[in-house]
């Protein structure tokens, strides 16, 4: 069943144009999240769908009912803000209460209501507070409750976690996980943050300048970017690029030589035949799928981070170019040194200079 | 000890920095202020020595029909503008603050531009609109009355057309006052209210008026105090007349000063309506705060 459909929408603001022609679609009980730069139109898509901005054209429907021009109280949504919009005047019990009151509810339906909401969220002895008397954690989980109280059909979330410190994002992010878990609605959520879409949504949607760049679940963007816009922002450190010409085809195998190395060789995978030899690509390879070698692209090493585990190297290429490399359990230290790396054919990625994937 | 030193330096000079103020506070204001108390129990003029009386002069307000008519006009005229320029400001500051750029600013400007002017710029205005003869305003009058109306002769006219003169001076104070506190009302509160369902009258009761409380507060209790003392346009414009109908509490402080020479009585006058102003203030204040917080 479906949740949230939009189709071919618009929104102008005089003529600047920032969402252009999206259509996307969440199923029911999914979690969606809109990931992009500052500026790529996702809070201003998430807010249209709020009913808080018109829509200059193009439709969008909640569980198939159309809502592009219904107000928001009757769309059957709530918002969890970025600065929690929290009524400062009213206490905990109050701000969840805020929606019942408005309609009138009874004294036991909205007793019973926050009461199931603040237990969910574990706010039962702040139900007497006032906001400014909590924390940015607890002042979040009252922005949710007071979303919860109002069943709604989708939940919206506009970056909800960014004000809060580290540890504490980590743990909301768990916390909002399970949530979805357990009142299983559709939810959709923004974020700058690439870490917590890939590690909350059900299907990532990557906006950039108002347009969908791709959709799909977290390890298919990773795995499988259409552009080097989602190969770059996807993944932590990013993916590495280099400037390269294709040298050399046989079967689905070509050679690479690469701009940025004074002509050393890569190989991957391209099924297209039309790409031949001469072709001007980019290449795109993730930082863990590069391996020291004996024989391979020659990068100086810059510097390493240690972080137990895990361990960054940051290489540069013979004109500057930095690669990032991934390595797991190594102890020697390798700064300023040399090192040949080397990738399977099947991690190399293949974009047109352009940025469309080459598959 | 270097601590100790330092500590005595550091009161030394913050001693300093204040001492100017608290040598011209006690110059200016302090006391003359107590020698005003002290002038208020005796029969002196406004300069030189008088006998001491005790609280002759208190006695004798006591008996004084024109204080308590002056008394009676000081809280008619409360009455007549505190609530409703208040309510006025935040009826002009929440259409304003629907405005946006250069209207907003200009319509403002506006509103506020009258409380730029001197207050004998404004009751000159005033008194040649509303002139009996030839005032732009008196055909106005006239449709409502049926007949011209000479408002500053007139005892039921007189002290609510002062009123109207003195909102429409200080209103845009207040208006500045009001979209101040607006701004400071984050846009995001309405929007989650109006997910949350409420309409724009539920918005503005819910939580326009509850967040916008305190600024109320400071209006209503900066009005008061201000209306207390009336006394420049009353003075300009009729007098405290006619028959006494707009007589004040700082009217009758001046004649009694300034043209009978009774520095004595005038002084208790004055004393009267500063502890009036103090008691009505923090009062109103305290209740006004209480009923913030219910």
């Amino acid at each position: 069943m479906t949740g949230v459909t939009l189709r071919n929408v618009r929104k102008s603001f005089g003529t600047v144009e920032v969402i252009k022609n999206v259509s996307l679609e969440i199923k029911k009980g999914e979690f969606g999240v809109f990931v992009g730069p500052s500026g790529c139109g996702k809070s201003t898509l998430l807010r249209m769908i709020a009913g808080l901005e018109e829509t200059t054209s193009g439709s969008i429907a909640i569980e198939g009912e159309d809502v592009t021009h219904v107000e928001p109280a009757r769309r059957g949504v709530a918002m969890v803000f970025q600065s929690y919009a929290l009524y400062p005047h009213l206490n905990v019990f109050e701000n969840m209460a805020f929606s019942l009151r408005l309609a009138r509810a009874s004294r036991e339906k909205t007793h019973q209501m926050v009461g199931e909401a603040a237990r969910i969220l574990k706010l039962e002895d702040h139900l007497h507070k006032k906001p400014s008397q909590l924390s940015g954690g607890q002042r979040q989980r009252v922005a949710i409750g007071r979303a919860i109280v109002r069943q709604p059909k989708v939940f919206l979330f506009d970056e909800p976690l960014s004000n809060l410190d580290a540890e504490l994002r980590v743990q909301m992010r768990l916390e909002l996980a399970r949530l979805h878990r357990r009142i299983g609605a559709t939810m959709i959520y923004v974020t700058h943050d690439q870490v917590e879409a890939m590690t909350l949504a059900d299907k990532i949607f990557v906006l950039r300048d108002g347009e969908v760049q791709q959709s799909g679940g977290p390890i298919e963007l990773y795995d499988d970017p259409d552009n080097r816009f989602v190969g770059g922002f996807i993944g932590s450190p990013a993916m590495n690029f280099l400037n390269g010409r294709i040298v050399s085809r046989r079967g689905k195998t070509v050679t690479i030589a690469l701009e940025n190395a004074d002509g050393q060789t890569l190989e991957a995978r391209i099924g297209q035949d039309a790409v031949g030899e001469g072709r001007t690509v980019v290449v795109g390879v993730r930082p863990e799928h590069l391996e020291l070698c004996e024989d391979g692209v020659k990068v100086g090493v810059e510097m390493a981070e240690d972080l137990g585990g895990v361990s960054y190297l940051h290489t540069r290429t013979t004109d500057g170019t930095e690669i990032v490399v991934e390595r797991r359990g190594a102890r020697d230290n390798l700064n300023d040194r040399t090192v040949s790396l080397r990738a399977a054919p099947e991690n190399v990625l293949v974009f047109d200079p352009e940025g469309r994937r080459l598959r | 000890m270097a601590m100790l030193h330092n500590r005595r330096k550091h009161v030394a000079i913050a001693a300093s920095l204040v001492a100017p103020f608290v040598a011209t506070f006690c110059l200016v204001f302090l006391w003359p202020a107590i020698r005003m108390v002290e002038l208020s129990f005796t029969a002196g003029p406004l300069i030189g020595e008088g006998t001491w009386v005790g609280l002759a002069n208190y006695k004798r307000l006591l008996t004084d029909n024109l204080f308590y008519t002056s008394l009676k006009n000081n809280g008619y005229f409360v009455v007549l503008t505190v609530v409703p320029t208040t309510a006025l400001a935040l009826a002009i500051a929440l259409a304003i603050n629907r405005l946006s750029g250069r209207l907003q600013a200009a319509m403002l400007a506006l509103f506020f531009l009258p409380y730029i002017l001197p207050v004998s710029v404004v009751t000159m205005i005033w008194t040649w609109m509303l002139d009996f003869q030839f005032g732009v305003l008196q055909p106005v009058l006239a449709f409502f009355t049926g007949k011209p109306v000479p408002v500053f002769k007139n005892p039921y006219w007189v002290m609510p057309m002062i009123a109207v003169v003195t909102i429409w001076w200080t209103n845009g104070f207040n208006v500045l006052l009001f979209i101040a506190g607006l701004r400071n009302i984050p846009q995001e509160l309405y929007e989650a209210a109006a997910l949350d369902g409420a309409t724009k009258r539920q918005q503005f009761f819910r939580v326009t008026w509850p967040l916008l409380w305190p600024v109320t507060a400071l209006v209503l209790t900066l009005q008061l105090i201000l209306q207390l003392k009336i006394f420049d346009q009353v003075y300009l414009m009729s007098g405290g007349g006619p028959f006494n109908s707009s007589y004040v509490l700082l009217l009758m402080v001046y004649r009694e000063a300034f043209q009978l020479n009774h520095g004595g009585y005038a002084s208790a006058v004055a004393l009267i309506l500063f502890v009036i102003i103090m008691v009505v203030s923090v009062l109103q204040f305290q209740v006004l705060k209480i009923g913030g917080r219910r």
